[in-house]
């Protein structure tokens, strides 16, 4: 049998993990209606799904999963009424994520946290909307009321685009870098890794 | 007395206009295309899912997803004038309910429906690969478990006195996910067991045992969806 194909299990983990990975960010995305929480999502978000993350990565060991797994939660944004630009931007990311951890022979820790910093990357393609297309994007929210619209424009103006990639970036890191040491904490000690 | 298998039995719809309606209902109601224009299969979609629900004899949920239904029109009529913060944030929360509450019945139903073998077979005829259409029926298949661990890890984190909103905000976030990852992991473990054993990973052609194929009320539905789109590119390219 060739090892290097994805089989069953393999497909099966990327499963679980989207699915919490999903569950997270929509619980944490909901606060998104008070305007600041909106900006910040993209704080929060790479932080809390930065666990799971970093456990999925132990069980990747093929090429393959982490694009995957990308691809999942771009169609699931895109489903749940986001834009289709977190799919895009979620391939492309997930694609260079994924050339990220093999060089790193698929268990090194720091090539696992920039992996995931660059994976999260869809979590700031959801703002694209706001940024070059915000008369569409508001239009469909008309009935927010003009203060939340207010709000949300006026800590967004175009020059935020590159700064909430940075943003993102570093929270990634962050993100990912607490996955893994709750990781070594509790599950290598337990020996589910 | 004699066991036939009815190979027919199964939902109203095929899994393949389900999905092609559940795109279609996140495109036209979560995702608002055409808006105006495309008001009066705007309402369809969103009382289709009721009317599902009816077929299915889901008397409660389809009730109760009426009455909401009615109670956000009218309270957003009534919410049309000049907002106050308070008002704003209602009329938000109204907005998210509408929008959402539809497609996530749709979902529902389409979960509750669906076998995963026929899910699988359905996309296989339209030759997706195995690689998206395991994740995805895993996915859906976890999203109830997720939310029901995490539902019993919140009871006993409580009872220990862990709660959110205190001091150890940190703490009270890792004592929860913690315990659904580990959970979780070792589900998926059980899992990919069951798979393995129902030779998902043997790489040859699998048979099913249902009858799957499109049927009248699939057309209609299939040209309902069609038309959405149709009537949208006329409103937007014609126009």
């Amino acid at each position: 049998m060739n090892n290097n194909r994805l089989n069953a299990k393999d497909l099966i983990n990327v499963g679980i993990y989207t699915a919490i990975c999903a569950v997270l960010c929509c619980a944490v995305a909901m606060t998104g209606v008070i305007p600041i929480m909106m900006v910040l999502l993209v704080v929060f978000v790479p932080i809390i799904t930065g666990i799971p993350y970093m456990m999925f990565l132990t069980k990747v060991k093929k090429f393959g999963m982490i694009l995957i797994l990308n691809i999942l939660m771009g169609l699931l944004m895109w489903v749940t009424g986001m834009s289709y630009y977190a799919l895009i931007v979620g391939t492309i990311a997930g694609l260079v994520a994924e050339l990220i951890f093999r060089v790193g022979k698929y268990n090194s820790k720091w090539h696992g946290i920039i992996a995931y910093a660059v994976s999260g990357l869809y979590c700031w393609a959801n703002y694209f909307g706001i940024f070059f297309n915000a008369d569409a994007y508001f239009s469909t929210r008309q009935n927010f009321g003009q203060d939340y619209i207010d709000a949300v424009t006026k800590m967004l103006p175009t020059w935020m685009c590159p700064v909430l990639f940075v943003v993102d970036l570093v929270c990634g890191i962050i993100g990912g870098w607490i996955g893994a040491k709750v990781l070594k904490k509790h599950f290598t000690k337990a020996g589910i890794v | 007395m004699e066991y036939r298998l009815d190979r027919n039995v199964h939902s109203l719809l095929d899994p393949r206009t389900k999905l092609l309606l559940l795109f279609t209902s996140s495109v036209f109601v979560v995702g608002n295309a055409g808006e105006r224009w495309m008001v009066v299969f705007y309402w369809i979609l969103v009382y289709l899912p009721v009317l599902l629900l009816l077929v299915e004899k889901e008397w409660v949920a389809a009730g109760i997803a009426g009455a909401i239904y009615v109670g956000c029109y009218f309270a957003q009529m009534a919410l049309q004038h000049d907002l106050t913060a308070l008002e704003s944030a209602l009329a938000l929360m109204l907005y998210i309910i509408t929008k959402i509450l539809p497609t996530v019945i749709l979902a529902r139903y389409i979960v509750r429906t669906t076998k995963v073998s026929e899910f699988l077979a359905a996309m296989k005829r339209m030759h997706v690969t195995d690689k998206l259409t395991i994740p995805i029926s895993v996915i859906f298949r976890f999203f109830p478990t997720v939310a029901e661990e995490s539902r019993s890890i919140n009871d006993a984190m409580r009872m220990r006195g862990i709660e959110m909103g205190t001091k150890k905000a940190t703490e009270a976030v890792e004592y929860r996910l913690v315990p659904l990852i580990a959970s979780c992991s070792i589900i998926g473990e059980e899992l990919s067991a069951a798979a393995m054993t129902r030779g998902l990973d043997v790489g040859k052609k699998r048979s099913c045992i249902w009858n799957i194929r499109f049927r009248l009320l699939d057309w209609i539905v299939m040209a309902l969806c069609a038309a959405c789109f149709i009537w949208w590119g006329i409103g937007r390219f014609y126009v």
